[in-house]
């Protein structure tokens, strides 16, 4: 398992889908996507912005109208798709099949011998938290469980690239924070994971990239470091006493939000040494001083605003 | 070919396990139960009403059989998209055609086996002698319901459960008529017309001594050219698919 950390692992270049001829709906607008080795890439955007029918063309379930791809170096095709895992939105099983059977028959697919799968197999239903659940037929399992037997497939051939679209899905808080754990132990083992989402919390919290989608277009992309960072501005926590802040830096402050006696505002970045200053003289405990970052949430609000403004 | 087989053992498995085959099954074990029961017989014709009677039933239950398992299968497993993790693997679609075909068909088998068993049983110990010729009538219906597949296959690549059922009951009817439209060999549009009477050997298994190995050699070939024929279309149909 695990790539060459730099290279491409995947890489789609104008891919582009219209349905119903040159005058037909557009879903995806030549979209250009590039994915380093062992990173956890967020594909963003809201429903129906593209990215499920970008996954697609990627992985060979809809032709695409236009665009190369190509997953590890090699255009996709079955031969490079064997080295891919891949878990759909809300996945679902023949209901009359055990999970057991749905590894097995992913297994043989991917050409493991028999005794690997069952091992592994054994191996992946504890790591999902599906332990002891394997002979149990699909049609008793729950949303969240088809998800993690989903979730278990994907991972039967020890893939060095996954491919999720909307992991989360279908899950409770407690399998959200488990596949997020996932998503950074395949990092931390060197696999490439592409996630396709508009969780943003659950995007923010494991990718350290992101495209974003939005009308079948690229908006934006790069670090989610680079795309949230406010340039110019320092966010400070700070705690005091006192109800109100030191009437010298009121000026200064902006985002101001209060909680208790915990306070945090954003100021210039050229006034932070003085603002921290006046705050220590006058009693306040610096809890933190980091860059102004906003939300990926107020970022993509603000996005689509801008778009929609843009379409307007 | 595992690629193929784990799909096939997969829709086996699937199938075996669903209600409606052993409803099927089960109903036209009845009916063959009680034909031996039905009154009006002529002498020395009992045995043979009862085989031909028999593999009547046999033929619905198995064409039923196929409608039922091929129709929906592949539209379904688009629908419900559990086709997607199966064709993101290094799966060819034709693989993934042949190997749900090849699945359907091993099911029918499963089923004929059983069919062929019973009747065969039955006729033996209600009228007191083995009739071997009842395997070459249940082999014949089992190569005619696997085409029958195939062609559900075939038509499910682009198409809806429903659409799949109608056209192939068309299917079946169009290529039984050849007699009725064309008269017989000396038309000239005879050898060219689609027809499935070769697997129609109900009159010699029930009536005869059943049919030489040379016929069930042709038939076996005209099974392996339909089911090839319509499982290429299928597959080409399907790889043009999105999913």
């Amino acid at each position: 398992m695990g790539s060459h950390t730099g290279a491409l692992a995947v890489e789609i270049r104008g891919a582009a889908k219209r349905y119903g001829g040159s005058g037909g709906f557009v879903a995806v607008d030549h979209v250009d996507l590039a994915v380093r080795a062992g990173r956890v890439h967020g594909l963003l955007g809201p429903n129906g912005a593209g990215k499920t029918t970008t996954l697609k063309m990627l992985l060979g379930l809809v032709r695409p109208t236009e665009g190369t791809f190509s997953i590890l170096g090699e255009p996709t095709g079955p031969s490079v798709r064997a080295r891919v895992g891949f878990l759909p939105e809300q996945p679902y099983f023949p209901p009359l099949l055990t999970a057991e059977e749905v590894l097995r028959l992913h297994g043989r697919l991917a050409g493991i011998d028999s005794a690997q799968i069952a091992s592994r197999g054994r191996d992946l239903l504890a790591r999902v938290g599906l332990e002891g659940r394997g002979t149990t037929r699909l049609s008793k399992y729950s949303r969240g469980m088809l998800q993690r037997v989903g979730i278990a497939q994907a991972l039967i051939a020890e893939p060095e690239v996954v491919v999720l679209d909307e992991p989360a899905s279908g899950l409770d808080p407690v399998g959200q924070r488990d596949i997020r754990n996932l998503m950074l132990e395949l990092r931390d083992g060197g696999v490439t994971v592409l996630l396709s989402s508009h969780q943003l919390s659950e995007v923010e919290a494991v990718c350290d990239e992101v495209t974003i989608l939005n009308q079948g277009r690229v908006s934006a992309k790069g670090a989610i470091d680079d795309l949230l960072n406010v340039a110019g501005r320092t966010s400070i926590r700070a705690r005091g006493a006192s109800t109100t802040l030191p009437a010298e830096i009121q000026a200064l402050m902006e985002d101001v939000a209060v909680s208790g006696s915990v306070w945090v505002f954003s100021v210039p970045d050229t006034a932070v040494r003085a603002v921290v200053d006046i705050l220590d003289d006058n009693g306040w405990t610096i809890e933190s001083v980091v860059p102004k970052r906003q939300s990926l949430e107020e970022y993509f609000s603000h996005m689509l605003e801008t778009t929609e403004g843009e379409v307007a | 070919m595992g690629r193929v087989l784990a799909i096939a053992v997969s829709v086996v498995s699937d199938a075996i396990r669903r209600r409606i085959l052993w409803v099927v099954v089960l109903f036209a074990l009845v009916l063959v139960a009680v034909v031996p029961m039905l009154p009006s017989y002529g002498q020395g014709v009992i045995e043979a009403v009862y085989r031909e009677v028999a593999l009547a039933l046999v033929y619905v239950a198995a064409i039923v059989i196929a409608l039922v398992l091929a129709a929906s299968r592949i539209p379904s497993e688009v629908e419900r998209r559990t086709v997607y993790t199966v064709l993101v693997r290094n799966v060819r679609r034709w693989e993934y055609v042949v190997g749900t075909w090849l699945g359907i068909t091993l099911t029918l088998a499963v089923a004929s086996v059983v069919f062929g068993a019973i009747v065969f049983a039955t006729g033996w110990l209600v009228y007191g002698e083995p009739m071997w010729t009842l395997g070459q009538g249940v082999l014949s219906i089992w190569m005619e319901a696997a085409v029958v597949a195939a062609f559900c296959v075939a038509v499910s690549t682009v198409a809806s459960p429903v659409i799949v059922a109608v056209s192939a009951l068309a299917f079946l009817f169009l290529t039984h008529v050849r007699t009725d439209l064309l008269g017989g060999p000396s038309n000239p549009l005879w050898a060219f017309y689609p027809s499935l009477d070769v697997f129609n050997i109900i009159a010699p298994v029930a009536h005869g001594s059943g049919v030489t190995a040379a016929y069930l050699g042709v038939m076996t070939f005209t099974f392996a050219g339909w089911a090839g024929a319509l499982l290429v279309l299928a597959a080409i149909a399907f790889a043009r698919r999105d999913v």
